[in-house]
């Protein structure tokens, strides 16, 4: 039996189908970036500590040595190509405004070859410790986008068990491609990788979601799981609705397992971990091979670029040579995106590195939202259907704008995770998810103790 | 098309996420609603001549002129673009009987902008229908007209038309019985004639076929459902069953034009569906109260004004389902 004839599982309430605009680059296999000419690897490239530098200005590093040591709860950094290693500042970050970076400029000659990664027998057989850590070392984090660090997403809190690993391969955002070119080049690392996982998490258990959009890609995966058919663990492939936000964990946990992760829980509440098959992937990579995460592919896309492509390249290449590999900006570009075009945020310039965290770079034309400003909400009802959580995005906009977010409370703000479903559909454009995280932070802020008002 | 060179050092403009809508916008949504009643409105002009004419223009100009003002006041840009005010004209145009003056019309249209919507805050704030507010204030204001105006359709016959004024079916029915009204409904053209607008009512509510035609557009782009529709009727049916004269009921009047545009307003209907069903079901029943034990032949404009009252509560009592909670399994 194929996943094509296998049953297509989803979530309940919501959800939008945007016109997914993944043509571009669908069908464009993986392509690798030349080596830059620099890289900027920032010291943050998730939540947490900044990384601590282990190299100084003028050093020569080789791609693959460790750079800066991971700060407590974080990764170390890896130097993702070899050359001398800058003066350590402050630089533009995509998310930070700005923020400390090692810059690294291409040299060759004399100890600049790359560090290799042979193969490590044994790799198959080792021990929980032992894998997370290789996991940590190899400085890998959530590659779906959170960029939270993998090590600790396997590690559970005390007296939190779970029985399921789901791996995401939904790829709901629209435009992006990067996870469905690598489920159908890099299979066999992300089935080893996710077996790994469930063996740190110690999970029989393992699922492989992927959206039925992407039924090739499900297809391979399957034949894979058949071939190299993992003891100890019960994976399988379930093919999930291509609709908007399936690949958010809620959604994901739901459409997968029927389960439902309770309001500011984890996943983990429900007895599962989520995580993305370019993670499995990189984690195969880490444990097998002790190679760090030094590229990412990320699709280079929308239509401000000349030649859409699904680019591997290096950590801390700039955004202008992604763009330049793809034959440049078009003039009528006025927004650039990192990230997937509903839950990415838009950059001002191309100065800024690729972080770990980024699988897209989306150029969009036009004007973009409330430029035009918006208007009153017309009480039409769009966003109450299109919330995947049953939260009222209407009734909170109408009290963060009346200056009243902490009445905003009984409507739901502190769960939504701001998936933007609501302003994707709301006929008055008003930035819905934004009045969302007001009330949010609003009522975050208050004292601890309160009754729900 | 133009490639930038190697080092692409241009400024771009941030916006907040997500980045891409869905293209619906408040103003598409009544220029579509305002499109979809112009077969209605035509019709209307077709078979009541000029008089209908000006009180359409009369109407809409009213509206417009009113938003202006109104937002002025209140210090606000006036969108008169968005199509709004147009449609309130044009919805109380489509209501009037189409004998009544034009400077009433006009009168009448402005009260609906200025104590109907601006006073409560414009666009999206207000509690009740604007057009059906000004509809009621032209009931207290000028009854005459507003219960002597019809007259006989005469289609296409735009000169010479006869100001001579006619009941309407459920006028006849009230005043006069079941026979009455099935006398003039067994008129030009039998049930086809009543269909396509052969018989007296207002400008807009004479042709059920094109109201329907209209209301189906709107529900094909799914600017609105049929759920408060369907439970108008519903509604109207349960009460009426027991008369006799249910189908007149259902087919005369105001009920198609108030039950596919009045009532599904947004900014004056509930959004969940549960609050839908109770209101429409509520204003089918008000309509058929008050059309069977009444002063009024027609009931709907006031069915809808009194419903309208309660939406903040129905929109309360009937709100979605939390997933996290309630824990729905998909």
């Amino acid at each position: 039996m194929t996943v094509s004839t296998i049953s297509i599982r989803t979530f309940g309430a919501g959800g939008i189908h945007p016109d997914p605009h993944k043509e571009a680059t669908v069908g464009r296999p993986i392509e690798t970036l030349p080596i830059p000419s620099e890289v900027r690897l920032p010291l943050s490239q998730h939540l947490g500590p900044p990384a601590v530098p282990v190299v100084k200005k003028g050093d020569i590093v080789r791609r693959g040595q460790k750079i800066a040591e991971a700060a407590e709860g974080g990764v170390p950094l890896h130097a993702t190509i070899s050359g001398k290693v800058k003066p350590i500042d402050k630089y533009p970050h995509p998310t930070l405004v700005t923020a400390p970076a090692i810059v690294i400029a291409r040299a060759a000659g004399e100890g600049t070859e790359p560090l290799e990664f042979p193969d490590n027998p044994g790799w198959g057989v080792l021990q929980r410790e032992a894998l997370l850590e290789r996991i940590r070392e190899a400085g890998i984090v959530g590659l779906g986008g959170a960029a939270f660090p993998t090590w600790r997403k396997l590690t559970l809190p005390p007296g939190v068990t779970v029985d399921t690993l789901l791996v995401n391969g939904a790829e709901c955002e629209p435009y992006l491609t990067s996870d469905y070119r690598l489920m159908l080049a890099e299979p066999v690392a992300i089935v080893h990788g996710a077996v790994l996982m469930a063996r740190v998490l110690g999970v029989h258990s393992v699922v492989l979601g992927v959206e039925s959009d992407k039924l090739d890609a499900a297809e391979v995966l399957e034949a894979t799981l058949h071939q190299l058919a993992p003891t100890g663990v019960e994976a399988r492939v379930q093919v999930v609705e291509a609709r908007y936000p399936q690949g958010a964990e809620r959604q994901l946990v739901a459409a997968l397992t029927g389960r439902t992760v309770p309001p500011r829980a984890l996943p983990s509440a429900v007895g599962v971990v989520v995580q993305n098959v370019a993670t499995a992937a990189a984690v195969y990579q880490a444990v097998r091979y002790r190679r760090p995460l030094l590229d990412r592919i990320v699709t280079v896309t929308g239509p401000g670029i000349v030649e859409p492509r699904n680019v591997l390249a290096p950590i801390g290449t700039l955004l202008s040579d992604l763009v330049s590999f793809c034959g440049g900006a078009r003039e009528e570009t006025t927004r650039v995106v990192v990230g997937g075009p509903m839950m990415g945020r838009a950059v001002p310039r191309f100065d800024l590195p690729l972080i770990k965290g980024m699988n897209g770079l989306v150029l969009l034309t036009g004007r973009g939202p409330f430029e035009e400003g918006f208007g009153p909400c017309i009480h039409c009802g769009r966003c109450l259907e299109a919330c995947p959580l049953g939260l009222e995005p209407d009734q909170v906009s109408l009290r963060v704008e009346a200056g009243h977010p902490l009445e905003s409370a009984p409507f739901g703000a502190e769960e939504c995770y701001e998936c933007g479903s609501c302003t994707y559909v709301c006929p008055a454009a008003r930035p819905l998810v934004q009045f969302m995280q007001v009330a949010k932070a609003s009522l975050r802020r208050r004292t601890p103790g309160r009754s729900a008002a | 098309m133009s490639v930038a060179p190697a080092i692409d050092r241009r400024r771009f403009v941030v916006t907040p996420g997500p980045h891409l809508r869905s293209g619906e916008s408040t103003s598409a949504i009544m220029w579509w609603v305002n499109g979809s009643l112009a077969p209605a409105a035509a019709w209307g002009v077709a078979v009541f001549g000029l008089p209908a004419l000006a009180v359409l223009a009369a109407s809409i100009a009213g509206a417009l002129g009113a938003e202006w003002i109104g937002m002025r006041m209140l210090g606000r840009r006036a969108a008169l673009g968005d199509g709004s005010a147009f449609c309130t004209g044009l919805l109380l145009a489509l209501t009037l009987p189409p004998l009544v003056p034009p400077w009433a019309a006009l009168l009448g249209a402005a009260f609906a902008i200025l104590l109907g919507k601006v006073i409560f805050g414009g666009l999206g704030y207000n509690l009740f229908n604007p057009a059906l507010i000004g509809r009621a204030f032209m009931m207290a204001s000028f009854p005459l007209a507003m219960t002597s105006g019809w007259a006989p359709p005469r289609p296409l016959a735009l000169h010479g038309f006869d100001a001579v004024t006619t009941p309407t079916p459920l006028m006849a029915l009230k005043e006069h019985g079941l026979d009455a009204a099935t006398r003039l409904i067994a008129g030009p053209g039998g049930w086809a004639g009543l269909a396509l607008g052969l018989r007296p009512g207002s400008i807009g509510e004479v042709s059920a076929v094109l109201v329907l035609a209209g209301a189906a557009v709107l529900v094909a782009r799914r600017i609105i459902g049929l759920t408060i529709p369907l439970a108008v009727f519903a509604g109207t049916w349960a009460v009426t069953a027991f008369s006799g004269a249910a189908w007149i009921h259902l087919l005369g009047g105001g009920l198609w034009l108030g039950a596919f545009y009045m009532a599904t307003d947004y900014v004056t209907s509930p959004m969940s569906r549960g609050g839908k069903l109770v209101f429409g079901l509520l204003i089918g029943a008000l309509t058929g109260v008050i059309r069977l034990f009444g002063g009024y032949p027609e009931g709907i404009c006031y069915a809808i004004l009194i419903a309208n009252a309660l939406v903040p509560a129905l929109d309360l009592w009937f709100r979605p389902r939390r997933v996290a909670i309630a824990g729905t399994p998909s």
